[in-house]
C-alpha cells in the first residue's frame, strides 16, 4: 500500500485527447501561479512543457526546471518529475496525470507521489522532526489524506446522537 | 487524551484501521461488528482498536446497561480536525490547479463534448 502520495480527481466535459492536449500545450493558460499550498515559490512564472522538461519561465532570468517528463502518452497518461526550489540535486517527487474516458467526458486524476523518501531526506539533513517538519514539507501519508477526504468532520453531535 | 498529528497519521497508515474509521464515521459500532464487516478475528480487531484508542482516534462508549457486549466504539473529533488543517492545505493546491484546468478546458472547447 502506497503511503506517500496525494491524489486529486476532476471530470471535465471534453474528450481525453483534448484534455491531454490542453493540460500540456496550454498549461501556461490554466496554471495558477499564486495558489497557496505546497508550493509557495519566490517568483511567479508560467509553466511550459518544453523538449521533455517542465519549466517555469519568468519574465527575466533563467527558467527553473521543475523536472523531466518521464512518460508522454497522449490521451492517456503523463508523468513528470516535480522539484521545487530548495530541493537538493537528486531530490525529486513525481506527478502522474491520468486521462480516462468517463460518461461526462474525461476523468483526470493527478497523483503526486514520492514524499516519503523526500521527507526522510529532508528530515535527516535539516534535523526536522514531527509536526514542525510536516508543516514545512506540507505532505506525507497520502493514503491518510485519501481516507480523510471521506471523513465526516465531524459534527460535534455526531457521536452522541447515535447512542 | 491529546492526539498528536504523528500518532494520527501512524494510526491511519494501515488499511484495516482506515476501514474501521470509515465504518465509524457512519455510526458508532461494537467491536464484534467491526471485526465481522472487515473479516478480522476478534483478537486482531481488538489490537487495532487498542491502537486507535491509544492514539486518540476512537473512544469506547458505554451503553446504559453495564453490559460489555454493548460497548461501542466511536470516532473522536479532535484528531481529525487537527489533521484536516494541513491535509486541506495540501490537497487544495492540486484541487485548485485542476479546477482551473477544467474551467479553461470547458470554456475554450465548448461544443466538443464527446
Amino acid at each position: 500500500m502506497n503511503t506517500d502520495c496525494v491524489t486529486v480527481t476532476t471530470v471535465l466535459a471534453v474528450d481525453p485527447a483534448t484534455a491531454f492536449a490542453i493540460f500540456t500545450n496550454e498549461i501556461a493558460a490554466w496554471w495558477r501561479p499564486k495558489v497557496d499550498g505546497l508550493f509557495q515559490r519566490g517568483r511567479n512564472g508560467t509553466l511550459k512543457f518544453d523538449n521533455g522538461r517542465l519549466l517555469e519561465i519568468y519574465s527575466q532570468g533563467e527558467p527553473f526546471e521543475i523536472g523531466r517528463v518521464l512518460a508522454w502518452d497522449p490521451a492517456k497518461r503523463l508523468v513528470f518529475e516535480w522539484r521545487q526550489e530548495g530541493f537538493s540535486p537528486g531530490e525529486r517527487t513525481e506527478v502522474e496525470v491520468r486521462f480516462e474516458a468517463a460518461s461526462a467526458g474525461t476523468r483526470v486524476t493527478v497523483q503526486h507521489r514520492g514524499w516519503d523518501a523526500l521527507a526522510a531526506d529532508h528530515a535527516a539533513r535539516h534535523g526536522y522532526t514531527g509536526n514542525a517538519f510536516i508543516s514545512m514539507i506540507g505532505l506525507r501519508w497520502g493514503d491518510a489524506l485519501t481516507a480523510l477526504r471521506l471523513l465526516p468532520l465531524a459534527k460535534p453531535e455526531h457521536g452522541s446522537a447515535a447512542i | 487524551m491529546v492526539a498528536s498529528l504523528d500518532g494520527t497519521l501512524a494510526a491511519l497508515a494501515e488499511p484495516t484501521r482506515r476501514g474501521v474509521i470509515d465504518l465509524l464515521r457512519v455510526r458508532p459500532r461494537p467491536a464484534g461488528e467491526l471485526a465481522s464487516v472487515l473479516h478480522m478475528s476478534a483478537p486482531a480487531m481488538s489490537r487495532h482498536l487498542r491502537l486507535l484508542r491509544l492514539k486518540g482516534l476512537v473512544e469506547e462508549e458505554h451503553a446504559e446497561r453495564e453490559d460489555a457486549r454493548l460497548r461501542v466504539y466511536r470516532l473522536r473529533r479532535e484528531p481529525f480536525v487537527q489533521l484536516r488543517s494541513w491535509a486541506t492545505e495540501v490537497e487544495s493546491f492540486w484541487s485548485k490547479q485542476l479546477e482551473s484546468f477544467k474551467e479553461h478546458a470547458e470554456t475554450t472547447r465548448k461544443g466538443k463534448r464527446p
